[in-house]
């Protein structure tokens, strides 16, 4: 992944893996997974923002992770959203909302 | 993120990391396992998959230090790892290490110890109830700057038309309370006060009870409030004192209260009351009605809550308008915050001190950043490989500023022990005038500026070295030894600049100490016009049955003639004030025309003197004749006066024979009216009296026969040593009457000396700082230096090879030495000539340009540069030949 690809997702990140976790309990290549698979391939991220990033949030208490066992048999660290991380998954949306809706009316103004 | 949850992460990071560590390689190996199976999945064989998965990861170590860094705590742990490594650092080098923190323990402990002098001197609040709210009231003869105590109807006038204030309060302290039964007699420092003065002032008693009211119709002598050190010693602390009687003055006082332990009073100098009185005593009953040119009252008035300072002030100035027009002369009051007005007279030293100790924190600053700066230029290339190998420009420069914070906490801690050190002695040498200094101590605000100033000059002398570090690492300087040649030097410029400005800021405290020193030595050369060296003083209370001026004379006549019969006393006479003492001070309104016109306003300062007086203290005649025993006749009183008044009233002509009126405050023989015609017999040199570098007012003698003084005060010149009469006084006074209490038994060269202490003590201060500002700056110019022949070894060697000879190889290091020391001293007499004005209040005598000064400081530091380039440069000399081929 390029530098310019990760200086787009910074500060979104987090409101990235917050929401992936929204659905369901995931371990950290399924997030990676998950959101290449959504975006179609144009956020792809790096064990190096990842791996940084959950454990961030772990210690922040939005998420926590346990120990279980993949489909294929493999045990895997699950993170999943803890009540305060809906709570600031909901603030992060709104916020994230607003950025567009501002940004989108300065690209479009004459 | 909650504070809490921040902790334990914190805590988890620093104690539980292995556990942590553990897990985070679990998690990474099983991500890296599942892109693993992915790529077999894909057809790929296990061993290229896991190849082609850790290239897909970016490297798990690299991803683990990410994850590390990212935790709460790393920082801490980083921060950990920087204070060891800059403690290795400074292990290295223990020498360095120990002189930095030895002159920053100087410096941060002197600062800290002027912070807290400052602070108790300057700003301590007054120890009374609200103190802020409290007034100092001044009858002000604006015309000559002179203010002093006012009259009982001005103070009746502010009671009645002040209606800012809570109330006012009047003190006096001149009333001579004699102690008597129970032992020796005892002379007590008394004073008569308004029955609401201690109300007024915010003091409670500590045992019994205040003045009331009815106890000034009592009269001054039925009541008393003791202080606590005379109720401890003389009385042993006996609680049941309260409400008994004492003998004093030969009848019986009742004590109603006594004051606390910490009980002092605080008010300006210039009102002449003693902060140590032993006794109090209300005002006779009517003394508000007394005469209104009897000034004594030291007034202070305590503002209601709330009121703005400016409208009590204008209110006081209206009172004395109101005052005026009643009486159809000029009156003015003025009212200056108490705290404000108790200071004044110091404030100006104190923060020319303060100023110079910051100074010398700055010129330590100085030295230590030019020390680390030379060690930075040998660490240079270590950096540039750290730089190298990867890494960040800002944790070395975190490296380097925790080294400087390093340092500056261990200076702080050596700086504590200073102050704590440096307090003890100024408390012991503080002149009397400083005694509030007893409050300096090692306090909570005390050592949180010492604290901040510790971590500030951490802040400032790691600067430098950071860029002289980064400027040498991009050089690339990376895997090279030093350059060992001239051109080094020109890179040296952050050194060179610091020790320029080291010697300018040591040359515009040179230059401060010179020019104190300077006024100091003026001070000492003042001729206060009397001698002061074998003369012996003291004073006596002169019990109340000799209150008549008959009696009183007949007294002091007896006394006299067998005082000097004493063996070794060549002469002696009585006086009313000793000078410098802090006796409230006498003053005459005087003209020369009679009857005196009521707007007469021309003050003088009058003291009344026995005969012999002024022959004791050597005083010279410059015309007409010194009192005798015949200048008794209240009828016709007779004067002597200086030749300052002379000059002013008759000038060109002859004062003897002539006449003046004057007021007759002081004269308690029966002159007649409310003014004096005085008939001048002398005229002497203006004697000062009051103080010995201002030019305070013309002096007007009067006989003791007419104007006595009780407690008196004598002066006997002796040939003997001084102290081994003082027995022989106590026998020859015990002789006419046992019940004198005879005190302040001091040669008069004591009370002259203690006039000059406030200055002693400032210059003393002013020169100890110059010195080590002198030291340090000494140490700053060799260093350079030394550094200067250690990188030049192999050019001088060169040098000497092609023949220089060792003349030539010393000048072209001296002048090097010189050329900064040269620049530095100019740059430091634009400091001086700046800073030197703010002195001016202090310079007697001297001028703040004064060149002496400015050209002993610039030659000190020259003296000073000069030693430090020596010893460098007689190593230069020793280098041979043979070095320079050695080190290729």
């Amino acid at each position: 992944m390029a530098n310019r690809q990760t200086d787009l997702l910074k500060g979104t990140l987090d409101l990235l893996i917050l929401k992936t976790l929204a659905l369901e309990p995931r371990h950290g290549v399924g997030i990676a997974d998950r959101i290449a698979q959504i975006t179609k391939g144009t956020f792809l991220l790096k064990p190096g923002s990842l791996f940084p990033a959950l454990y961030r949030l772990e210690e922040a208490r939005l998420i926590s992770g346990e120990w279980s066992e993949t489909p294929e048999g493999r045990r895997a660290r699950y993170y999943r959203l803890t009540a305060s991380g809906e709570r600031r998954l909901t603030v992060e949306k709104k916020n994230w909302d607003r950025i567009v809706v501002a940004i989108g009316q300065i690209l479009e103004a004459d | 993120m909650s504070a809490l949850t921040r902790l334990v992460g914190f805590w988890r990071t620093l104690f539980s990391k292995d556990r942590l560590d553990r897990e985070l390689d679990l998690e990474l190996g099983s991500a890296l396992d599942t892109y693993t199976a992915r790529y077999t999945a894909e057809g790929m064989d296990p061993r290229a998959a896991r190849r082609a998965a850790a290239l897909a990861f970016g490297g798990i170590s690299q991803v683990k230090d990410a994850v590390r860094d990212h935790r709460t705590g790393a920082n801490v742990e980083a921060l950990f790892f920087d204070i060891r490594y800059a403690a290795r650092g400074l292990r290295r080098t223990p020498a360095l290490a120990a002189t930095i923190v030895v002159t920053l323990a100087l410096g941060i402990g002197g600062n800290a110890a002027m912070f807290s002098v400052v602070r108790a001197t300057l700003f301590q609040p007054l120890p009374y109830r609200d103190p802020s709210r409290l007034v100092f009231v001044w009858l002000g003869q604006d015309r000559i700057g002179y203010r002093g105590p006012m009259s009982g109807p001005d103070l009746r006038a502010l009671r009645e038309g002040a209606s800012s204030f809570d109330g006012f309060g009047a003190i006096w302290a001149s009333s001579a309370i004699t102690l008597t039964g129970n032992g020796d007699p005892e002379q007590l420092r008394a004073a008569m006060v308004t029955t609401h003065f201690f109300d007024v002032l915010g003091a409670r008693v500590a045992l019994g009870r205040n003045f009331q009211p009815g106890d000034q119709a009592a009269g001054p002598g039925a009541t008393v409030i003791l202080g606590w050190e005379l109720f401890q010693r003389r009385f042993g602390g006996d609680r049941s004192l309260v409400g008994r009687t004492i003998e004093v003055n030969e009848s019986r006082a009742t004590v109603v209260g006594i004051l606390p332990p910490d009980f002092r009073l605080f008010l300006p100098a210039d009102a002449s009351v003693p902060d140590r009185l032993q006794a109090f005593t209300p005002f006779w009953p009517d003394f508000e009605n007394g005469p209104r040119g009897s000034l004594f009252l030291r007034v202070i008035g305590r503002m209601r809550p709330n009121v703005p300072f400016a409208q009590a002030r204008d209110e006081v100035s209206s009172v004395a308008k109101g005052i005026a027009r009643e009486i159809g002369r000029n009156r003015i009051l003025t009212a200056h915050p108490l705290q404000d007005d108790n200071v004044a007279p110091i404030r100006g030293t104190m923060l020319a001190l303060f100023a110079g100790v910051a100074l010398l924190l700055l010129i330590v600053c100085v030295n230590v950043a030019s020390l680390l700066v030379a060690r930075a230029a040998t660490r240079a290339s270590e950096v540039g490989l750290q730089l190298a190998l990867g890494a960040s420009r800002r944790r070395i420069a975190r490296l380097v500023l925790f080294e400087g914070l390093l340092l500056a906490m261990l200076g702080m801690a050596g700086g504590l022990l200073t102050a704590w050190f440096t307090l003890r002695i100024l408390v012991a040498v503080a002149p009397p005038s400083l005694s509030q200094l007893d409050g300096a101590t090692v306090d909570a605000p005390m050592f949180g500026f010492l604290s901040a100033i510790s971590l500030l000059a951490g802040l400032i002398f790691s600067t430098a070295p950071q860029i002289e570090l980064f400027k040498r690492a991009a050089r690339g300087h990376a895997l090279q030894p030093e350059r060992q040649t001239t051109a080094s030097l020109v890179r040296r410029r952050t050194r060179v600049l610091l020790v320029v400005v080291q010697v300018a800021l040591s040359v515009v405290l040179l230059i401060s100490a010179g020019l104190l020193t300077r006024a100091f030595i003026e001070v000492l050369r003042v001729d206060p016009g009397f001698r002061s060296a074998t003369q012996l003083t003291f004073r006596i209370a002169v019990p109340g049955r000799y209150e008549s001026p008959a009696a009183f004379n007949a007294f002091a006549a007896n006394l006299q003639s067998r005082l000097r019969a004493l063996p070794g006393v060549t002469g002696g006479g009585a006086i009313s004030h000793v000078p410098y003492d802090d006796m409230p001070n006498w003053s005459l309104t005087y003209s020369p025309d009679a009857p005196m016109p009521p707007d007469a306003a021309r003050q003088g300062d009058s003291r009344a003197i026995s005969t012999g007086l002024l022959e004791a203290l050597g005083v010279p005649l410059i015309d007409g004749r010194f009192f005798t025993d015949h200048d008794d006749d209240a009828n016709r009183p007779v004067a002597i006066i200086d030749d300052r008044l002379a000059g002013e009233l008759w000038p060109n002509q002859r004062a003897v024979g002539r006449q003046i009126s004057t007021s007759v405050s002081g004269m308690n023989a029966d002159v007649g009216g409310n003014t004096a015609r005085l008939t001048i017999v002398g005229v002497v040199p203006h004697l000062r009296l009051r103080s010995l570098v201002e030019d305070f007012r013309p002096e007007i003698f009067v006989p003791w026969r007419i104007a006595q003084r009780n407690p008196m005060a004598f002066v006997l010149d002796t040939n003997r040593e001084p102290a081994s009469l003082a027995a022989d006084i106590r026998t020859a006074i015990a002789a006419v009457d046992p019940l004198v209490a005879i005190y302040d038994i001091r040669s008069l060269r004591t009370y002259v000396v203690d006039a000059r202490a406030t200055r002693r003590f400032t210059v003393l201060l002013a020169v100890a700082f110059a010195c080590m500002a002198l030291g340090l700056t000494t140490i700053g110019v060799y260093g350079l230096l030394a550094h200067t022949v250690a990188i030049r070894r192999h050019e001088i060697g060169v040098r000497r090879a092609l023949g220089a000879t060792s003349s030539q190889v010393t000048r072209a290091i001296l002048s090097e030495g010189f050329g900064l020391a040269v620049v530095g001293c100019a740059s430091g007499l634009a400091g001086a000539a700046a800073v030197a004005g703010l002195l001016q209040s202090q310079l007697y005598a001297v001028r703040p340009r004064d060149p002496m000064a400015y050209g002993a400081g610039v030659a000190v530091i020259l003296i000073g540069s000069a030693i430090a380039c020596w010893l460098p440069a007689r190593r230069a000399v020793k280098v041979s030949p043979m070095d320079a081929l050695r080190i290729e």
